[in-house]
């Protein structure tokens, strides 16, 4: 490995080696690359890992990703000195990272739905909401460790998800929204009326587990949380049930086909989302120490759906990013940031009077409270519309140059073409 | 027993007349998914978008109220165009699940917009087009002459629905989604059917939700996840209407009218959110045992 390949200047192309000659088995001749039916669930840009391998970064560029890695953990860690997230306020802002990880790991679970499986389910907050209330049950009125509520939780989870699936897998997935969408009106009038079990109006206690009740542990506990979410959503995208779920979600017909047991692997999509939300359930339950019915509305299933969606489906990374942006949008602490951010970086320039809420709200005529509500709907539609890798493509090229590959701004692009159903 | 029956006479009488709402959201939702597969979860936001373009003119602008019905009407038009254009047509190759996502995003940005342009006064109330109601003898269930306008209306939509897809227009649109291609080929614009089915949809969300409004006091998302909901219930109908028959969809709004009514007996009152709970086993049990729908013939198709 002597390439110093920052210095290199021919690019080097999916589906050629260095030299020009095609890669055996990429299916490549030239420059335009095939992209497989099938594509590999981590890297959407990446047809194949070979590529890259003749690739080494330099000693500068190694300094340059260590710098920016330092930085990233400087960042999301809340560490001191740090303008940008919340260190100088404290207590209030600590919670809202907690709430931003949180978030992420609910947008992780409907990701597995929605970008793995397929399927959409509108009743997320039934899933969160029931985790939540169980583990505030488990925690005060039985007495037992948080971790086994934790536990519990994301097993009722797991059991309502395929519970649900399989009863709407006997039609279209498209009855899934529906199920979904009557089973989360029902949590939330029904279940979460049942006083004996919630608390009622008053809500429920549900205290932090010992050790970690600061905030700043809390948040800790939240991002270890997240990396064991992560961790679980790569090992599905890395097996056997990770590759079914792609063949079937392109096409269920020929994954069948192929021997793929469709149901099952939706169920498994199912029940894995509904440890996710589970999980995410209990986590927000002791973040907010007193929980009540209401908070769990049909509003937090969109917002599901709004972060996964933006944030980029099957992207874990974009899905914790665009969870962490409608978080701290929710909260309002985003604005604040950015114009922590504007008034550090103005600051030298005399321009510290200039605020972006004050615009919003004097220029456009949109309090602050209300941006979140006009922004999250219509970046859906962008995403949708025009964008459909979200952030996640966004954030492509500079997440492939953090993992030692080359820049490419043209990294992440989705090319895939969703294959519909052909009309007869 | 008596008690009993009473309450169930009550029960039906008052599910019919709020089945009629879900019936005309129900006409929506099938006659979209017939033209285009779509699940649209816009629906019931076409309604709440007319019931606040009625509200604006007539309680705000003080208009007379029946150009304040055209002017709702025309804000649930604009919104169903608008979705067309913006969303569906840019997805007409998407997979069903990302329209659907699409769908839904137009109903929370209209949400969204609703809650930022009335946050003066969060909870609003529209007046009656006529505020007299009368009991009805023997059953003893009340009924307002505004429950009775709006199965009036369903009654002349549902009929002038059936007449119109005997017109020529009518008949171009159920040609184009039979077989768009063979259309296309006969020179119907597969383009201009789309557009026509979803300016009818929205037509007819919107006039499901100027009527339905004064029934009880209003916030943003009335429809869709507000004190009126007629999304879920609307969907349920559709659900048994097989998706595809326009009959069904009205008998399915009266059928989930009344199953959603018999949450309010009294032998249910301890229950929380009855009616929610009866919604969802009913649904649960539809799609159990005939998944395929009630009030429909042939097999719903995937």
């Amino acid at each position: 490995m002597t390439t110093t390949g920052q210095t290199r200047s021919t690019p080097v192309y999916p589906g050629r080696h260095a030299d020009g000659g095609p890669v055996p088995g990429a299916g490549a001749t030239d420059e335009t690359t095939v992209i497989p039916v099938v594509q590999d669930l981590d890297d959407p840009g990446v047809p194949d890992d070979e590529w890259d391998e003749e690739f080494r970064p330099s000693r500068g560029g190694w300094v340059g990703r260590g710098l920016v890695w330092a930085f990233l953990a400087w960042l999301v860690l809340a560490l001191p000195v740090n303008r940008f997230s919340p260190f100088e306020v404290g207590v209030a802002d600590i919670d809202v990272l907690s709430l931003a990880a949180i978030y992420a790991i609910g947008g992780l679970s409907l990701n597995v739905l929605l970008g793995y499986a397929g399927q959409i389910s509108l009743g997320h907050q039934a899933f969160v909401g029931i985790g939540a209330f169980t583990s505030a049950y488990i925690v005060t009125n039985l007495q037992l460790s948080f971790w086994l509520a934790v536990a519990v939780a994301a097993g009722f989870g797991a059991i309502q998800a395929t519970l649900l699936g399989a009863i709407s897998l006997r039609l279209s997935g498209l009855y899934f929204a529906l199920v979904t969408l009557a089973y989360g009106t029902f949590a939330e009038e029904t279940l979460f009326g049942i006083a004996a079990l919630t608390g009622g109006e008053g809500g429920k206690p549900a205290p932090r587990p010992l050790g970690f009740e600061s905030g700043y542990a809390y948040y800790y506990l939240c991002l270890g949380f997240l990396a064991l979410v992560l961790w679980l959503d790569w090992r599905l995208t890395r097996s056997k049930g990770g590759r079914a779920l792609a063949a079937l979600r392109e096409n269920p017909r020929v994954a069948s086909s192929y021997g793929i047991n469709v149901k099952a692997y939706i169920l498994l999509a199912f029940a894995l989302s509904g440890i996710f939300a589970g999980i995410a359930g209990s986590l927000m339950a002791h973040h907010d120490e007193v929980i009540v019915g209401s908070s769990f509305d049909f509003r937090l299933a969109l917002l599901f759906i709004l972060m996964t969606v933006v944030g980029g489906l099957r992207d874990r990374v974009g899905v914790v990013i665009g969870s962490a942006f409608f978080a701290l949008l929710e909260e309002k602490l985003l604005i604040e940031m950015i114009e922590r951010l504007c008034h550090f970086l103005l600051e030298p320039f005399g321009l510290a009077g200039w605020s972006i809420g004050e615009v919003l709200q004097g220029t456009v005529g949109l309090p602050l409270e209300f941006v979140g509500l006009i922004v999250g709907p219509l970046l859906l539609l962008l995403t949708i519309t025009k964008y459909p890798g979200g952030i996640g493509q966004q954030v492509a090229p500079i997440r492939l140059w953090l993992t030692g590959h080359r820049f490419d701004r043209h990294a992440g692009a989705v090319t895939e073409v969703e294959v519909n159903d052909v009309r007869a | 027993m008596s008690q009993l029956l009473t309450e169930l006479g009550i029960a039906v009488v008052a599910g019919i007349l709020q089945g009629s709402v879900y019936a005309l959201v129900a006409l929506g939702i099938v006659l979209v998914h017939r033209a285009s597969g779509v699940f649209n979860f816009a629906q019931a936001e076409f309604g709440t978008v007319g019931l606040f373009g009625a509200y604006t003119a007539v309680v705000l602008w003080g208009w007379s109220y029946p150009a304040g019905i055209l002017f709702g009407l025309g804000a649930a038009l604009a919104l169903g165009l608008l979705t067309e254009r913006l969303v569906i047509h840019p997805l007409r190759n998407a997979s069903r699940v990302t329209v659907l996502v699409g769908t839904a995003g137009v109903a929370l940005a209209a949400v969204g917009i609703q809650f930022w342009r009335f946050n003066e006064t969060p909870i609003m109330t529209m007046p009656k087009i006529h505020e007299g109601f009368f009991r009805i003898p023997l059953i003893g269930a009340s009924v307002t002459v505004q429950q009775l306008i709006t199965l009036g209306v369903l009654a002349v939509a549902s009929v002038a629905l059936a007449l119109f897809f005997r017109s020529p227009s009518g008949l171009a649109i159920q040609a184009a989604q039979q077989e768009p291609t063979a259309s296309e080929l006969v020179g119907i614009s597969v383009r201009r059917v789309s557009m026509l089915t979803w300016a009818i949809a929205a037509l007819l969300g919107g006039l499901a939700g100027i009527l339905s409004g004064p029934y009880t006091t209003f916030t943003a998302g009335f429809l869709t996840f507000g004190a009126g909901r007629a999304l879920l219930p609307g969907f349920m109908a559709a659900v048994l209407a097989g998706m595809r028959s326009m009959p069904g969809a009205v008998l399915g709004g009266f059928a989930v009218g009344i199953v959603e009514q018999l949450g309010t007996l009294t032998i249910l009152l301890s229950v929380p959110g009855a009616r929610a709970m009866m919604l969802f086993a009913f649904l649960l049990g539809v799609l159990l045992l005939r998944p395929q729908g009630i009030f429909v013939g042939r097999a719903a198709t995937a």
